[in-house]
């Protein structure tokens, strides 16, 4: 399914989305694999596929020390995009955007990369460190090869970025709910909902708040001011770095926590 | 015509959206406030009776008699605080307070930028944090105490190798968090632009002086000058005014460390590409995929895996010549320039001086040549003795 049509689907349901952020080969392949068909079983509706950087600056520590383990472990961007494939193979129909750093598109080839990752299945690509201001390539080759580029917009971005912003997005906007870096955390701020508001008033395109949500009230009041969807990522990274030996044994409860968080984007959704 | 912050391709601003508004904040307000009457009157202020500026030009007659040519070194190591840092550090804390902000956040490895940051944040009444990593923190334990005494906060990074290239990511991260009251002081040519740009600007007073200095010993242009680096501060402070000068050579020397085999030095023109890290497309080292590689070298001022992006374009263009040394030839050169000329170089400091020993045929007799002094050796004394009492 592409995104277009999960949004508006959603829209009809008067449901928010819910796009649960995985980094592959943390500690293995075949767990992201499984902890994927999990998310996407119990309520993710679009999902957030990243591919390991050895310098992650703009993830928190969770996803640091994920990173640093799937490199350890030998994943690499071609085993990654593979691992689409095998999501795609094994059933999996959500929406796939796929989040790295620049320097794996780069090195790669920007053109060979979105072809490569179209060629498995997946719709768009997310790249925190390629501003509006950097991303002639990326929109270019994007646009060749059928990806959205999807960019993000931060408290702290003016009134003018937001118009150009919006005028080179698609797919949709992802809203930064804080001033920082991956991570859940205890409570998010008015600023936040104010955020939601302020990009609302600029565009009609759909818009995913993420950075610092972790349970059913921070998605829940996210998608009340306004977002189409929540992004959580950390949290669940959260609960199987407990048990890396066995990270199958979590999975139950990350079934439970996404269907929350799921939960959370339908009653906010309702609560406008 | 050319892109703001590029230098050929190198360069640029790969940065996440939330730094993006700060970086053009910072741009801005580098352009208005440098040019000012008012600016200059304060910094040339500092420059002068804080730092000690101008520094000498010291002719080494019995370090060229060595080498077979005519040397002087820019005496940076008589900069207040040991090394050439401070050029920089009191622009920026300057221009921080111009912003209005109350806070700098920095990172160090050798512990002279956190000392040279923390020296200027005291002159500007700053309130002080410096990001070092664990290992640094360990085998710069001299500076680290300075800083502390100056009243700074040290922040140890325990991420990846616990190196400047982890604790670069979390000063980021953390400038991410608090941006609005902070302004992160980027201490070599390096990250997103305006960064290279600034700093270059502000160590160019370097080469500026050199410029003076050899024409009213020599009455001509060097014809070599010749600087250690990673990122680049120190050599493109004394590069950048003969830039256009195509008659003067400009050597750069980077960390050999124990071999070129991979993953034992910081030779990133050596055995790197252009990649992007830290915000900006540079010479780093890097796998096959992207992944970003760890430097190795015994001078920790220079163990960064990429090149600032001005000095990535220079070297690759040709324009400058790049070179290495490794860290035995580093360590014999401290002992002959402290017995030659009574001088104990920084281990960075100690890869320009051991390039020259180790490549005297590639200096002709009468060469007029300037070796940056870009550092005094007194934080390194530990390691130094350490070193040839185990070997």
């Amino acid at each position: 399914m592409n995104l277009e049509k999960t949004f508006e689907e959603l829209k009809n349901k008067r449901e928010g989305a819910h796009m649960p952020h995985v980094y592959l080969g943390d500690p293995h392949k075949e767990f992201s694999l499984k902890l994927i068909q999990t998310l996407v079983e119990n309520g993710a509706d679009i999902l957030e596929f990243g591919i390991p950087f050895s310098d992650p600056t703009a993830d928190g520590p969770t996803f640091q020390a994920v990173c640093e383990r799937a490199l350890e472990n030998g994943v690499t961007p071609s085993k990654c995009i593979q691992g689409i494939k095998n999501l795609r193979d094994r059933g999996v129909e959500n929406p796939i955007v796929v989040t790295t750093y620049y320097n794996i598109p780069y090195v790669m080839g920007v053109g060979t990369f979105m072809n490569r990752i179209r060629e498995v299945g997946a719709q768009a690509v997310i790249i925190p460190n390629v501003p509006v201001e950097e991303a002639d390539v990326l929109l270019a080759e994007g646009k060749r090869s059928s990806i959205h580029v999807i960019f993000q917009i931060a408290p702290t971005t003016t009134e003018d970025r937001l118009k150009k912003i919006t005028d080179f997005a698609s797919g949709f906007l992802y809203v930064i709910n804080v001033e920082g870096v991956t991570g859940a955390r205890e409570s998010l701020d008015d600023s936040t909902l104010k955020l939601v508001q302020r990009v609302r008033r600029h565009t009609d395109m759909p818009l995913m708040a993420g950075f610092g949500i972790s349970n059913k009230k921070q998605a829940s009041n996210v998608v009340a001011a306004g977002a189409d969807g929540a992004i959580a990522g950390s949290c669940y990274a959260k609960v199987y770095e407990k048990n890396l030996e066995n990270p199958e044994e979590t999975l139950p409860q990350i079934a439970q926590l996404v269907g929350q968080i799921k939960q959370g984007c339908i009653e906010g959704y309702r609560r406008r | 015509m050319k892109k703001k912050g590029k230098f050929g391709d190198f360069g640029g601003q790969y940065v996440n959206e939330v730094l993006m508004p700060i970086l053009i904040e910072l741009e801005a307000a580098f352009e208005k406030h440098y040019p000012t009457a008012e600016f200059q009157a304060k910094l040339n202020g500092l420059l002068r009776d804080y730092a000690g500026r101008p520094t000498s030009l010291y002719y080494a007659r019995n370090f060229s008699e060595l080498v077979g040519s005519k040397v002087y070194l820019k005496r940076e190591d008589l900069v207040c605080g040991g090394s050439h840092k401070l050029n920089n550090t009191l622009g920026q804390a300057l221009l921080t307070k111009e912003m209005g902000k109350t806070r700098l956040i920095t990172e160090t490895a050798a512990g002279q930028h956190g000392l040279a940051t923390a020296m200027a944040g005291n002159v500007c009444q700053l309130e002080t944090e410096v990001f070092m990593g664990v290992k640094d923190i360990k085998r710069q334990a001299s500076n680290v105490k300075r800083i502390k005494l100056l009243g700074a906060k040290v922040t140890p990074v325990d991420i990846g190798m616990g190196v400047l290239k982890d604790a670069v990511s979390d000063t980021l991260r953390k400038w991410t968090t608090c941006s609005m009251t902070t302004h992160y002081l980027m201490g070599s040519t390096v990250g997103p632009h305006p960064f290279p740009e600034i700093v270059a600007t502000f160590q160019s007073v370097i080469g500026k002086e050199i410029k003076k200095q050899i024409l009213e010993k020599e009455g001509r242009l060097p014809d070599t000058i010749v600087a250690c680096g990673s990122g680049g501060s120190n050599a493109l402070g004394a590069f950048r005014p003969f830039i256009k000068e195509k008659d003067v050579r400009l050597i750069f020397v980077e960390g050999g460390g124990e071999s070129l085999e991979s993953d034992n030095n910081a030779a990133a023109f050596q055995i790197g590409k252009p990649g992007i890290l830290h915000g900006a497309l540079m010479q780093v080292l890097q796998d096959e995929n992207g992944q970003i590689k760890p430097s190795r070298t015994r001078a920790a001022g220079l163990n960064y895996p990429g090149r600032g992006p001005e000095i990535s374009f220079l070297g690759n263009s040709g324009r400058v010549k790049t070179g290495y040394a490794f860290d035995s030839q580093v360590f014999e050169a401290v002992k002959i320039m402290s017995k030659a000329e009574g001088l104990i170089p920084a281990l960075e400091t100690a890869h320009a001086i051991a390039y020259m020993v180790n490549h005297k045929e590639e200096f002709d007799k009468n060469e007029l040549v300037v070796l940056n002094f870009s550092g005094r050796g007194d934080k390194d004394l530990e390691t130094i003795m350490r070193y040839f009492h185990e070997s």
